[in-house]
Formats: structure tokens, sequence, C-alpha cells
């Protein structure tokens, strides 16, 4: 066998049991996915809702009001503006007279974390949600939510993040992703293996907040250096599937590799962090922070693979080709239209049907099906060999970013806006 | 460390293993099954070259007409060839095991012995076909070589395609180290690093790839 087909096997062998991870985990806890605990003592948490914003007057509006429609009662929402050079204070200010729980903190610009942490310490709430400026939680979405902390040892809660807006198509496959994670993460929820919690919403208990020291102002993605930070300290963190948050995905390429790029660069920085805790130490160490060295392991070495099979194939056409024409003889024979598949091709193709089942059963779990038509059995198929494929590739590009921002001792930004 | 359901992941790793373990053994199952293909094919062949071998034998010692031994030489000869191209076929399927490297040198041999056979029943007989070896690097050709031997392949196979019955198509790896095949490429001066090779009537030796017209006018 040589060390190709050894490769292959080894991913295959990886995939399976992925997908029998999952699929044990769901089987398991099938009944009781869309369950959550009702708070013992209604509206029993005071709740302050956090909103940073940077040049967000085309959509804090709606935020704020999504916010505040919640059914459970919000005893102040702070939106924290970044310095914003648009519109964003002045709508937020036209609201404060529509809502008296609404409140502003100006600042000048210094990100997200820094803006979060300073609404921190104004924040009287026991509970503080944190809700991203295009985003815009479902009304009884901080309801369902709330119950989990009736469990002393849970230092926050997450929910389901789906897609706002569904017209064009690199949207329609965010949809399915957005999806396939809140899914998982539910179900990772079982092992205490969840890793994230989203910008978009997220409850955490302010005195654990405050324990952690707050958001990090050096991670680009706050949302999971804090979770890590939070499990570091031997709390939970619990998923809410019922509950629902809708946010704007990106509608343009450029923007969506920028933020796969920023999601990337924050795992990495996170686990930098945390390296002293690899196989130490509960869920983080023994399960979250291997599972994300392996996740960027296995990526590297398939982009390398892919590369050197790119490479030599080209390699191979280029002579093949010259030669084809020294001889004046034909490209493609008959017979190479007759393939005889290998042992891999079997595999490969047993692989593809179960993810593609996976992927179906979580997105009509999660009612995103919406499968009625060529197109969108079309972007299923897309997603599943397309879309996931370049997951590898932008983490290349992350790590490539990282280490010449390392040099040039630069600041690792957002890059979205 | 986790709560109670850590388990999963060893239910997971043994179900995988399970699973993965029947995947594995249903690919030896084929690869083997397409080896055994191979193996039959090749035992059918043997015979029918022992059963050729014998005839050149009796033509050779009677003065009798051999155009029914020329006859059986041609549709020997289609038959290996294509027989070859199957072996070709299942040997780059195959993953998992190398046992059909073995019946590729069978083969090599069997070829070889036909070679051999040919010349003689071509001399006795006066045969008007021609032998046309392709002696190819088998084991670790470079990238250009591989392409190389694969436009041969090509035009080789369209040149049998027009020429039907009037050429011996003979494809034997030249470098599985087997002595005969050595001993006969030293007869005719080919050395392992100059393949592939295509050799003309034991006489005319073609290195670099040529058009179709070119190697016609060889064979004329």
């Amino acid at each position: 066998m040589n060390s190709l087909s050894i490769i292959y096997l080894s991913y295959m062998f990886i995939a399976l049991y992925m997908l029998f991870f999952f699929l044990i985990l769901f089987v398991r806890n099938r009944k009781e996915l869309l369950n959550y605990p009702v708070a013992e003592k209604d509206y029993s948490y005071s709740i302050s809702v956090l909103t940073p914003a940077y040049n967000e007057e085309d959509s804090i509006e709606d935020t704020i009001k999504a916010a505040l429609s919640s059914e459970y009662p919000i005893k102040e929402m702070i939106v924290i503006d970044d310095g914003s050079k648009d519109k964003t204070a002045e709508i937020v200010k036209r609201l404060m007279k529509q809502y008296s729980n609404l409140k502003l903190l100006p600042k000048e610009n210094s990100g997200k974390a820094d803006s979060l942490n300073q609404g921190i310490k104004i924040a009287k709430g026991e509970l503080i949600a944190v809700v991203d400026s295009d985003s815009y939680p479902e009304k009884d979405s901080i309801k369902k939510m709330v119950g989990f902390f009736n469990d002393l040892k849970v230092g926050a809660v997450t929910c389901s993040v789906l897609v706002k807006h569904r017209n064009t198509f690199l949207e329609k496959l965010q949809v399915m992703e957005y999806a396939i994670i809140a899914w998982t993460r539910k179900l990772l929820g079982y092992i205490d293996g969840i890793w994230a919690t989203p910008g978009p919403l997220a409850l955490y208990r302010k005195n654990v907040l405050l324990e952690v020291g707050g958001f990090d102002r050096n991670n680009i993605t706050e949302d999971i250096e804090i979770t890590w930070h939070i499990i570091s300290r031997g709390y939970k963190i619990e998923m809410c599937l019922p509950a629902r948050v809708y946010s704007i995905a990106p509608k343009k390429l450029s923007y969506f590799i920028k933020q796969r790029i920023r999601w990337d660069i924050g795992g990495l920085q996170c686990i930098n962090k945390y390296k002293s805790l690899f196989l130490k130490r509960g869920a983080l160490g023994l399960f979250i922070i291997p599972f994300f060295a392996i996740s960027i392991f296995l990526g590297l070495v398939g982009v390398g693979v892919f590369f050197y099979l790119a490479i030599r194939n080209l390699i191979s056409s280029f002579f093949y080709t010259n030669y084809t024409l020294e001889a004046g003889t034909s490209f493609l024979a008959l017979e190479d239209l007759a393939i005889t598949p290998t042992i891999l091709n079997f595999f490969g193709i047993v692989l593809f049907i179960l993810g593609l089942l996976f992927t179906i059963f979580s997105l009509m779990s999660m009612k995103e099906g919406q499968f009625k038509g060529f197109r969108n059995v079309f972007n299923l198929i897309f997603y599943s060999i397309v879309y996931l494929t370049i997951y590898p590739l932008i983490l290349v590009i992350a790590i490539g970013k990282m280490i010449k921002y390392k040099i040039q001792h630069k600041k690792i930004g957002w890059g979205t806006k | 460390m986790f709560n109670s359901q850590k388990n999963v992941f060893w239910q997971a790793l043994l179900l995988t293993i399970f699973i993965f373990s029947i995947g594995i053994l249903l690919g030896f199952s084929l690869e083997n099954w397409r080896t055994s293909q191979i193996s039959s094919l090749y035992q059918q062949s043997e015979l029918e070259l022992l059963d050729i071998k014998i005839q050149s034998e009796i033509y050779l010692s009677y003065d009798i007409d051999c155009n029914t031994a020329i006859s059986e030489n041609i549709n020997f000869a289609d038959r290996i060839y294509n027989e070859a191209k199957v072996l070709q076929k299942y040997e780059d399927s195959n993953r998992l095991t190398d046992s059909i490297t073995l019946q590729h040198k069978k083969y090599d041999l069997l070829r070889t012995q036909f070679w051999l056979n040919s010349i003689k029943i071509k001399e006795k007989c006066n045969a008007s076909y021609q032998n046309i070896v392709y002696l190819y690097d088998y084991n670790n050709p470079s990238l250009e070589i591989k392409a190389k031997q694969q436009v041969f392949s090509n035009l080789l196979g369209e040149i049998k395609y027009d020429k039907k019955d009037e050429i011996m198509l003979i494809p034997i790896a030249g470098d599985n180290n087997l002595s005969s095949v050595n001993l006969l490429m030293e007869k005719y001066n080919i050395k392992q690093e100059n393949l592939p090779i295509v050799l003309i009537d034991e006489k005319i030796k073609i290195y670099d790839l040529e058009t179709k017209e070119q190697i016609e006018k060889f064979l004329q």
C-alpha cells in the first residue's frame, strides 16, 4: 500500500469516526434536543443586553427593536458606540425616547472586546446578554435560555445562530452551514464540548465574566476566547437549540473569506493562549484543544496533499500533452473512459452519501430544509463537495496572515468592514 | 472529565473500527477477486501458449503448411494484448494488495515466450506479420516517462487497430528483473535506462516518440 493510500484511508477513518460520534450523540439524546429547563422562578435573573456597534446605521435599529421585544424582561440595553463615523449614535438616541431601558455608551474606537468590557462595568443585570449589532433574536429566545442558569455551574448559554437574509447563493450556503453548526454544537454540549458562544446572542453570568476579567482585547474572536476562558475556570457552557437568533451573513465572497480568516486566526490565537492546558484538566484540555489542533493538522496535511497531487497532475498533463502533440495521436482513447473503481472510490462514495444524509438530517432537524426544487439539491451538493473543501485553504491563508502580522508586529483586525 | 456521556468516544471508535474493517475486508476481497480473474486468464493463456509452442515444434519438425500456426499465433497475440490491458486496469485500481504485481511478472514471462515463438514461426513459415515488441519501464517511471509511455501505448494501440493481423504487438516490462527478458534485451543491445523502446522485427529500435505515419514507414 503506498503512502497516499494510507493518508486517504486515515482521513476516511477520521471522517467516519466523526459521523458515528455525532450519530451516537444524536441517538442517545434525540428526545431532549429541543428541551430547555424552565427558570426556577419567573424572571429570577435581571438581564442587561450589551450591543457593541461600529458603523451599524443599517442594522442597529432593527437589532434594538428585536432585543427589546424579548418576552423575558430586559432590565437595560446598552449600545456601546465604538467610535462610529456614521449615524449609529443618532439612531440609538432617537430610539432612547421610545425605550426607557435603552442606553448609549459612546466611546473612542477600541474594538469589540474592549467595548463589551466597558459595557460590563456599567451593566446592572445579573446576566449579560451579548447581542451583535447586526443580529436579531427571536422574542422568546432569552426566555428559553435563562432556565439553564438554574445550574450554578453554568457560566454561559449559547443558542442557534441562523442566517437572516437568504437571497444570494453564498447566503443560501451559509444557511446550511449555520444550521449544521447549531445542531452539532448542541450535540457537543452533551460531552461538554461547546467551544464558542457566538456574538449574535449569548448569555453570560456577570460574576463569571468579572471573574475571568472580561473579554480578551488581543483576541479577534473574543466569543471563542471567552468560552475557553470560562470552561478553563470549571464552568459549563450550555446550548439552547430552540432559542434562535438571526444574523446577517456575508453576501460577498471577499467578506466571507475575510470573516473565515478572522475565525481561523482567532482559533489559532486561542490554541496559542491555552496550549498549556493541552491534554490536561477537563473538556477544554482533553477535547476542545485537541479537537482544534487535530482539525488544523488534518486541514494542513489535506491542503498539502491536494497541492502535491494538483502539481503532479499538472506536470503529467504537460508532458502528456507535449508527447501527444509530438506523436499526433489522440488525447483520449475510448478505453480511458472505462473506469475501474478502487476501494478508495467506494469508501469515498459511501462517506459522501453518509455526509450528505447527515447534512440533510441536521437541516431537517433545524427546520432549515427547503429541499424543494433542483436548485436546493444543487446547493446541498455544492455545499458538501465545494464549500467544505474551501475551509482548509482559508486556514492556510489565515496561518500565513498570522505569521505575516507577527513578523510585522501588526495588530490583527476584524477586516470585515 | 466529561459528563456521563464520555463513553460516546469509545462507542464511536468501536463502531468505526467495525465498519471500517468490513470496508477493508471487502476491499481485500475485491482486489483478490481481480487477482484471481487475472490468474484464471493467465492459466488459459499459459495453456494456449503451450499448445502453440507444441504446434510450432511440430511445424518445425515436419514439413507441413503452417498457415494454421500463423493464424493461431496472431489470435494468441491479440488475446494477450487485450489481457495486458485488463491487467493494467486492475493494477491501477488495486490499493490494498500488490498480489497482482506477481501476475504481471508471470505475464511478462508468457509474453517473452510468445515473442520467441513468434520469431521461430516467422522464420520457419516465412510469415508476413511483423513483431512489434514494446519494452517499457514498469517499476519506477518518472512523470515524464509515464506520460511518454502512455502516449506510446495509445500510438501502438492505434497502429494495431489499423494493421490488425499484420502486426504482433507484444508489450513487456523491461525492468522486472527477469533473467530471460534481461538476456533478450542484452542480445538486442537495449539498456534499462533507455526504456521505453519499441523494437520492430528485432531490428529497428525506436526510442523517441514518432508520428503514426513514421512508425508505419518503419513497418513497410
